[in-house]
């Protein structure tokens, strides 16, 4: 669950960075320095064991076989605090302290060495270093726990070449890319924030939002969950690179689900998040955004259920960025394939962007840019800020698209084609197979033709008179994060063929030409891909800023992960010219036999509960379709 | 119609009193039991809910340094419904299948009923589900499949319990504590030859409520604290070795006094350095002493599982006794009891004690072994030919099916003598069979067995300390890399004599309805034969540089 976010914010910090850098560098010239038993001044326990663990490494080898070319340590020193609670009770709280240590050993050279192949990751050996280090600054302890996870990557590494090279043999290899990309070294020792956490008044806090959900008895499951975490991520490497740097996130998640009357299931789910716990709404401010998904999930246990739909669909608010941070996100983000044994799949979906780079992907009037270095936009705190990857390098704006047509991808070190085959600082999580997993920081979505929103809506209008279509789509909210159970995650990939799926949309509003909204549920698109996104036909001049937690998950589902990064989409409101949106053909339980329990609060809101209890009375299960595979042989053996 | 006044008379009692959580689940279990009873097809007979409440601390430490500190308190909740009839019911095992139904899914900590009761509601509604369709599976397979040896019905019929008695709380860690421990790990860092080393200081309360539509209502629980030494390294052919140590207790006041547990650090740091050196075991049958804490372990796996009662109608498992009721199956001077209410053996707590099962039986001692003749077995609610009624060992880990399972396993011996005189017992019986040596299994680690037909019927105990004992005077000699390994009815008849003082093993057994605490206590026992093969092991090298504390 450890994250591995590099972000900070504020201009101050690029001032310590000078100072620190220039001590770090010179502990790392003076390495005999750091052992003698009177400390220099390098006050920093643990970056000081593993800057000389590290320089000891370098002496690893076995005899005849590939020799390291580099070494990598990095620790993530992360203190959580997160309470959880539903229906003004709590249901858990918990505070925990980790330092979490990953060694990367690369053997063979920067052309060719251990990674890229499916076991690179593998290791056949007992193991004896600890998952985590130790919580007291302790030298000698750290040291030890490095020397024992560098000593097991080392060995993997060696495990891995072997392996590539015998996958290698029976295998035709038509272009040879390098394993490993070339970066400067940088140091920076930043600041540790580190602030303390009013565990009471959060507590407090979370549990009364909670109860906010006993006022509407239409919804029939809810839970609020709180996590301050922060972060203090240590990197050093081979090639002089030494980081510290700061990562605090601060988010609060919202889930409620309902039923309408013929047992389908409905939801909405809300996340703030701000890099502190200062930073997130003030509370009357959150208390309206719990109680608008509430309202959600009570209108859309009430709502219609959609029809098939063709035709032009507006984006609206966060839809439009959400749309843009998933698409573009899943796309842009190339990562190599790995080397498996001749006959064999790779577990590997390629980019629906991979091969057309100068290929027109956007209408010729929108750019999108990535840019990490802006740290707000309007007054607006953006999340996708950092100063460094995760691979140390420093990121600078990058125009990914330029009038619709497509430049070039998110990049680590891991070269991925043959023209893209340096980093441009997008290594934002821990990958697979000895790589990291690139992402975007700040997304901007730019359009240089844009209309006033209410002209947006007119032109949706215009577009459906046009084609005799009685109603036009408005999407306000994707299901993106994902706050899906994991069935309903199966549900919708089965049901997608071989397509590569989209979220599902939460709010989808018809749109009559007296300009008339209509909620309807359980719509989803229909081949909705990155060739969609030609057929935008006009933009808004305003803009939305979406923040989100990005993650290795599908969907990037909320809680789910082993990997977590802070993002941020800015992106106007889109008009499509063409989209399908199509019933969810799902078969929906059969309602509940016993009805739900009356809510305590139900005394004042009396009218609410009653009035909407009769004439809608929940049916349907509400958590887990009976799909879920609980049926389990006894299969393992007793043990003691 | 009865929602309504429920909730009037509610709230000012929730105004005056908060209501207790027995409350809040009797509550929701009446108002589902009787909306699906009215409603349902098909309805539920039986109904229970159990909640688990588990207030934890593990503190672990190592080379001195604090490594994890965690609490945790949370609630798990278990839905037990069963639908059709005592007879044939959800619950009914076809092909060796056993459904699980409850999925052990967090409850809030704080008595809201309306959060409770929500939670609650919709675990029962996805929990009936799969009842109803689970049973449609059985009904249709009885009719294509032949009947079933065993035809006992699914469910007894028993009294309810009723009974409130909340654990006391425990003594959790303070600074001294965490102190003591960094102290100690400390002194295992400075064993050469110790790769990782941890010591870990466990504090639980257990707190379990459960209401049943019989009437059961219960409130007990169990504390206890387990302070576990551990020190691992490599031997220079790539065998991996371990030495542990370990004590429990009821409460932090009841442990050993820290000298002891200081004493016993040091024992873990030399017995590893004393493996690292020793030789490796040869294949070997011949005589051994098993030490009463191997014993005990020795038991609970070649005989403890297999009189487990469900196995005994499982048509998938060996049923090494199914049918040996009333004949002898052990020498005729060793008895086994399963006794859940014996709380202290030899100043040791027991980790197997309970006052009521999972399922709300009252526990008490159960004799399965009486000189050597098989009486009874391990008895949860699911009946077995001949044996109708549950004698409080149905048990499970939040999120499991009740199986029935063993508790503390005490082995009886009437033919005892001194440890001292049991070690010359041994040297005369290498003699008489022209051994070389025998073997003196001192620590052993748990173990594994299967019951199961389609496998090996066969188990392994996992020593950690074993000498060899040789008959010239010649010292002990401690060696590594031995398994023990046999089939289980032979094994019995093979226990010639036991020493007189019982040692207590305390550990969680694993099973189908998941890691419940147990003990097995037995005396030392001198067997005429034991088998031991030479354990698989790893062949990766030791690391390559030296530990960073001794460079220089």
């Amino acid at each position: 669950m450890s994250s591995r976010r590099q972000a900070a914010g504020g201009r101050w910090q690029a001032t310590a960075c000078t100072i620190c850098g220039l001590l770090a560098a010179a502990c790392i010239l003076q390495p005999a320095a750091c052992q003698v038993p009177e400390p220099p001044p390098e006050p920093d326990l643990l970056l000081r064991a593993m800057k000389d663990e590290l320089h000891r490494s370098r002496d690893l080898r076995i005899i005849s076989l590939d020799l390291p070319y580099f070494i990598e340590y990095r620790v993530a020193d992360e203190s959580n605090y997160s309470v959880n609670a539903s229906l003004g009770a709590l249901v858990a709280s918990s505070q925990s302290t980790v330092r979490i240590p990953m060694v990367r050993v690369r053997v063979g050279d920067y052309a060719f060495d251990n990674t890229n192949h499916i076991y690179s990751e593998a290791y056949s050996g007992s193991r004896y270093d600890p998952d985590q280090l130790s919580l007291d600054s302790d030298y000698l302890g750290f040291r030890h726990a490095l020397w024992l996870t560098t000593d097991r990557a080392y060995k993997t590494a060696e495990d891995a070449i072997a392996r590539k090279r015998s996958s290698l043999k029976n295998m035709n290899q038509p272009d040879q890319i390098p394993d490993f990309s070339k970066v400067p070294a940088v140091q920076a020792v930043l600041p540790v924030q580190r602030h303390a956490v009013n565990e009471s008044l959060w507590k407090d806090r979370v549990v009364k939002l909670s109860a906010i959900f006993d006022r509407f008895p239409l919804v029939l499951s809810s839970t609020i969950e709180m996590q301050i975490s922060q972060a203090t991520n240590y990197l050093v490497n081979s090639e002089g690179s030494v980081l510290r740097t700061p990562e605090n996130l601060a988010h609060i998640r919202v889930l409620a689900r309902g039923l309408t009357p013929d047992g389908t299931q409905v939801r909405d789910a809300l996340v703030v998040q701000a890099f502190d716990a200062a930073g997130l709404p003030a509370e009357a401010e959150l208390r309206r955004q719990v109680t608008e998904v509430a309202d959600h999930v009570t209108a859309l246990s009430q709502a219609p259920p959609g029809e098939a739909y063709d035709g032009p669909v507006l984006f609206e608010a966060a839809a439009a960025a959400q749309l843009f941070g998933q698409l573009l996100g899943d796309n842009l983000k190339i990562t190599r394939k790995p080397i498996v044994d001749a006959g064999h799949n790779a577990p590997y979906v390629p980019s629906e962007l991979e091969n057309r780079v100068g290929s027109r992907i956007l209408p010729d009037w929108m750019d999108v840019v990535d840019d990490p270095t802006q740290t707000e936009w309007r007054g607006h705190p953006l999340l996708g800020h950092y100063l460094y990857d995760i691979e140390a390098v420093s990121p600078t704006p990058l125009a990914l698209i330029e009038k619709g047509t497509l430049k070039t991808f998110l990049l680590t070190r891991t070269p991925v084609l043959k023209s893209f085959d340096s980093s441009n600082g997008r290594a934002r999580m821990t990958g697979s197979f000895g790589a990291d997993a690139p992402g975007f920081g700040n997304l901007f979505v730019r359009a240089t033709q844009t209309v006033p929103l209410p002209d947006l809506k007119k032109k949706l209008m215009e577009l459906c008179r046009e084609r005799s279509k009685p109603y036009g789509m408005l999407v306000r909210k994707l299901d993106y994060p994902s706050s899906a159970s994991v069935d309903e995650l199966r549900h919708l990939a089965q049901s997608s063929g071989n397509s590569r799926p989209t979220t599902l949309p939460l709010l989808v509003y018809r749109i009559y030409p007296d300009g008339r909204e209509e909620l309807v549920r359980s719509l989803r698109f229909r081949g909705l891909t990155t060739r969609s996104l030609k057929d935008i036909v006009a933009a808004s001049d305003e803009n939305y800023v979406f923040d989100f937690i990005d993650s290795n998950a599908v969907f990037a589902l909320m809680g789910a992960g082993s990997f977590t990064t802070s993002a941020s989409v800015i992106a106007p409101s889109l008009l499509f010219d063409e989209l399908e949106l199509e019933p969810v053909q799902e078969e929906t339980p059969k309602p509940p036999i016993v009805p739900p329990p009356p809510l305590g609060g139900a005394s004042t809101i009396g009218k609410q509960a009653a009035g909407g209890r009769q004439q809608e009375t929940p049916r349907g299960i509400a958590v887990l379709p009976p799909a879920a595979c609980s049926l389990q042989p006894a299969a393992c053996p007793p043990a003691s | 119609m009865r929602l309504i006044p429920l909730l009037v008379v509610s709230l000012p009692l929730a105004a005056a009193s908060p209501p207790t959580l027995l409350d809040i689940l009797n509550d929701e279990l009446q108002r589902n039991f009787s909306v699906l009873k009215q409603k349902a097809d098909p309805p539920p007979y039986y109904m229970a809910y159990t909640v688990t409440e588990e207030d934890t601390q593990i503190i672990s430490a190592s080379l001195g340094t604090l490594t994890s500190n965690h609490t945790t308190h949370l609630r798990y909740l278990d839905v037990t419904i069963r639908v059709g009839n005592s007879k044939l019911d959800n619950y009914h095992v076809v092909n060796g299948q056993r459904a699980r139904f409850t999925s052990g899914s967090v409850i809030p900590l704080d008595n809201v009923p309306d959060a409770i009761r929500q939670k609650v509601w919709l675990e029962t509604d996805r929990t009936y589900r799969l009842a109803a369709r689970r049973l449609i599976e059985i009904k249709s397979n009885a009719q294509s499949k032949l009947k079933q040896e065993d035809d006992s019905d699914d469910f007894s019929i028993e009294p309810p319990s009723v009974h409130e008695e909340p654990p006391p709380r425990p003594h959790f860690p303070d600074e001294q504590w965490i102190g003591l421990l960094r102290k100690w790990s400390a002194e295992l860092s400075n064993t050469s030859g110790v790769l990782s080393s941890n010591i870990v200081l466990a504090v639980e309360r257990e707190t379990k409520y459960l209401v049943s539509t019989e009437g059961t209502r219960l409130l007990h629980g169990r504390t206890f604290t387990n302070i576990s030494i551990a020190a691992r390294g490599k031997a220079s052919d790539g065998m991996d070795l371990t030495a542990t140590q370990d004590f429990q207790s009821t409460d932090l006041d009841r442990l050993p006094n820290p000298d002891a547990i200081e004493a016993a650090v040091k024992r873990v740091g030399t017995d590893l350095a004393g493996l690292l050196r020793a030789p490796t075991v040869e294949p070997f049958i011949g005589p051994a002493i098993l030490s009463g804490r191997a014993a005990g372990v020795f038991f609970h796996e070649i005989f403890g599982h297999r009189v487990e009662g469900h196995r005994q109608k499982d048509e998938a498992e060996g049923q090494t006794f199914t049918k040996a009721i009333g004949t002898a199956v052990l020498p005729d001077f060793l008895s086994v009891v399963f006794d859940p209410t014996r709380k202290t053996i030899e100043s040791t707590d027991l980790n197997g004690t309970y006052s009521y099962d999972d399922e709300g039986i009252k526990a008490g001692p159960v004799t399965v072994v009486d000189n050597g003749i098989l009486k009874t077995f391990l008895m949860s609610r699911s009946p077995i030919h001949g044996f109708d009624h549950s004698n409080g060992h149905g048990r499970r880990q939040p999120g499991a099916e009740v199986v029935s399972r063993q508790s503390n396993l005490i082995v009886e011996s009437k033919k005892t003598v001194p440890e001292k005189r049991l070690r010359e017992m041994l040297v005369a019986e290498i003699k008489r069979q022209h051994k070389p040596y025998g073997l003196y299994f001192e620590q052993v680690t748990g173990g594994y067995t299967l019951t199961q037909r389609r496998g090996l019927q066969a188990y392994t105990v996992i020593p950690l300390i074993v000498y060899r004992v040789y008959a010239d005077g010649h010292p002990d000699e401690l060696v590594r890399g031995a398994d023990i390994v046999g089939t289980p009815l032979s094994s019995f008849a093979k226990i010639l004599v036991t020493s007189d003082k019982l040692e207590v093993f305390n550990g969680y057994c694993g099973a189908e309805s998941g890691q419940v605490p147990v003990s097995a206590v037995s005396p030392a026992l001198l067997v005429s034969e034991i088998e031991i093969q030479k354990k698989d092991h790893s062949l990766d090298r030791p690391p390559l540089l030296s530990a960073p504390t001794e460079e220089k």
